[in-house]
């Protein structure tokens, strides 16, 4: 494997808070190569929500390096605003904006960082919209959607900056059971077409069918990963076995 | 010949038929006369007027021009101080003592003395009475803006910032076009009470002599020996500048709900 097919590397990654009283992330070092899917599991606490956030430096590591496509982003004096344009990120709780249409929350990052015009950033969101089924929603505010529904537009407004790597932070944790199947197809779809994705989620079947690789952490650390067959079937570690005979 | 009084006055420009009313309707009458019309004393009134506007207008840019840059000072050092290192952290700490300094100040302090210390002291050697004023009251209302915006910018949810900072905007440009849209729709209710408690305040601006309408109304009264009449005049100004105000903003505060709903 050359390190071309790498697109995220991780060495070593800490993150400490209370000056080491409390370890969210011990040492954690990963890759993860392009076009995979990562699917990270745990109880909660284990500080995968902290690995998959310090990812894109929405949580600043303590310490430990962060490679993007060969670029150490953890380094002083980075402009980290342009990596994060080619990482998308999807919220457990969606975080559209309020105050904007449908159509301004997918067009607005487009127009002021890509410096599209607004008809090209529009045509792009339309195109999305249509492929996640919600292109008569456009002109429609957040407030006036379902949590599936949101779901969904948080997940083509990162599509609209055309990113690399997409990061999924529980993406279905807040959403009513029936709509977790519309928000898991959208995601199945984007894996299918050779994104790389991280997801953290408690989704097992999920990880079982789209996850190229699952990561088991507790603790703040990995403790164990494998394809999903070995992961689910036959767990090594005791506490993914006795995690998994709690959520599955 | 010395200038004739309204009293001697008034049996030539009153009517026939005024002049016929009973006494106590022509009172009214010669009242209205002697505090409006007489010697052009309306057009105190408008000079007030303009000169209140004037005020109170260049007082709320500075006020809110003020407020949201403290706010915003006081916000970053609040969410993010403990993360800084090197420059930025000596920077924005200084900054953030600063408007701490700044709002324990003028909070604390009567507004017309702060007039008067600007008026006499720090500017006395500008006769612009206009300009004093406005920065004076200007000062002062951002100080309340300032906490008026903190307060709209802390309720917004951590997330947005955060989604905002995922697309790669930075953080002034989150600010800018995601947090900032979104408080001040919070507030508007709360500014729009700033800038009416604004517009009142101003009427101290007579301490200076700045001509506003309730300096008119005041000099009226003292001319025409009845204050009556000046004095409400005064007031009606200003209920109808604050309505007119509150009809306003009324108006944008439907039009931003627009979202909700």
């Amino acid at each position: 494997m050359s390190d071309r097919d790498i697109i995220i590397k991780v060495e070593d990654l800490k993150k400490y808070y209370n000056g080491g009283a409390i370890k969210a992330l011990d040492g954690v070092s990963l890759e993860v190569k392009r076009g995979e899917v990562i699917v990270i599991i745990g109880p909660s606490g284990s500080g995968k929500s902290t690995f998959l956030r310090s990812l894109n430096l929405l949580e600043t590591p303590t310490s430990g390096r962060i490679l993007f496509d060969g670029s150490d982003i953890t380094r002083k004096g980075i402009n980290i605003n342009q990596y994060r344009q080619k990482m998308g990120m999807v919220f457990q709780h969606f975080n559209l904006f309020p105050h904007m249409t449908v159509m301004g929350n997918m067009t607005l990052a487009p127009i002021k960082l890509l410096k599209k015009t607004k008809a090209e950033a529009e045509e792009k969101a339309m195109e999305l919209l249509e492929r996640v089924n919600l292109a008569e929603r456009a002109n429609a505010y957040p407030s006036q959607l379902s949590g599936g529904q949101k779901q969904r537009i948080a997940i083509v407004r990162a599509l609209c900056m055309e990113p690399e790597v997409m990061l999924f932070d529980e993406p279905t944790s807040a959403l009513d059971p029936e709509m977790v199947g519309e928000v898991l197809d959208v995601m199945k779809i984007l894996a299918t077409g050779g994104m790389t994705m991280a997801v953290v989620t408690h989704e097992m079947g999920f990880a079982r069918e789209v996850g190229d690789r699952v990561i088991f952490m507790d603790g703040g650390t990995i403790i164990e990963e494998g394809s999903p067959a070995e992961m689910f079937d036959s767990p090594k570690s005791d506490r993914l076995q006795s995690f998994l005979s709690k959520v599955l | 010949m010395g200038r004739l009084s309204p009293l001697e006055l008034w049996p030539e420009v009153a009517p026939e038929w005024i002049l016929n009313l009973p006494q106590w309707l022509e009172d009214i009458f010669y009242k209205f006369y002697k505090c409006i019309i007489f010697d052009d004393r309306y057009t105190l009134y408008f000079t007030g007027l303009r000169n209140t506007l004037i005020l109170t207008f260049l007082a709320l840019l500075l006020g809110i021009a003020l407020g949201v840059v403290v706010a915003l000072i006081r916000v970053t050092w609040d969410k993010n101080g403990a993360e800084m290192r090197g420059v930025p952290k000596v920077v924005v700490g200084f900054l953030n003592s600063v408007s701490k300094l700044y709002l324990t100040v003028i909070r604390g302090t009567p507004v017309v003395v702060q007039l008067l210390i600007l008026y006499f002291v720090i500017f006395a050697a500008s006769r612009n009475k206009i300009l004093v004023g406005a920065l004076s009251f200007g000062i002062n209302s951002g100080a309340y803006v300032a906490e008026i915006i903190r307060s709209g910018i802390m309720s917004i949810d951590s997330g947005q910032m955060e989604a905002g900072r995922s697309l790669g905007f930075g953080y002034v440009a989150t600010m800018r076009h995601i947090i900032l849209p979104q408080a001040f729709k919070n507030v508007l209710p709360t500014l729009a009470n700033e800038f009416i408690v604004l517009l009142k305040e101003t009427a101290v601006a007579g301490y200076v002599s700045l001509q506003d309408v309730t300096y008119a109304g005041n000099i009226i009264g003292g001319n025409a020996y009845d204050y009556l009449f000046p004095l409400l005049i005064a007031a009606a100004i200003y209920l109808i500048l604050v309505l007119f105000f509150t009809f306003l903003v009324g108006k944008l505060e439907r039009r931003l709900r627009n979202s909700e709903r």
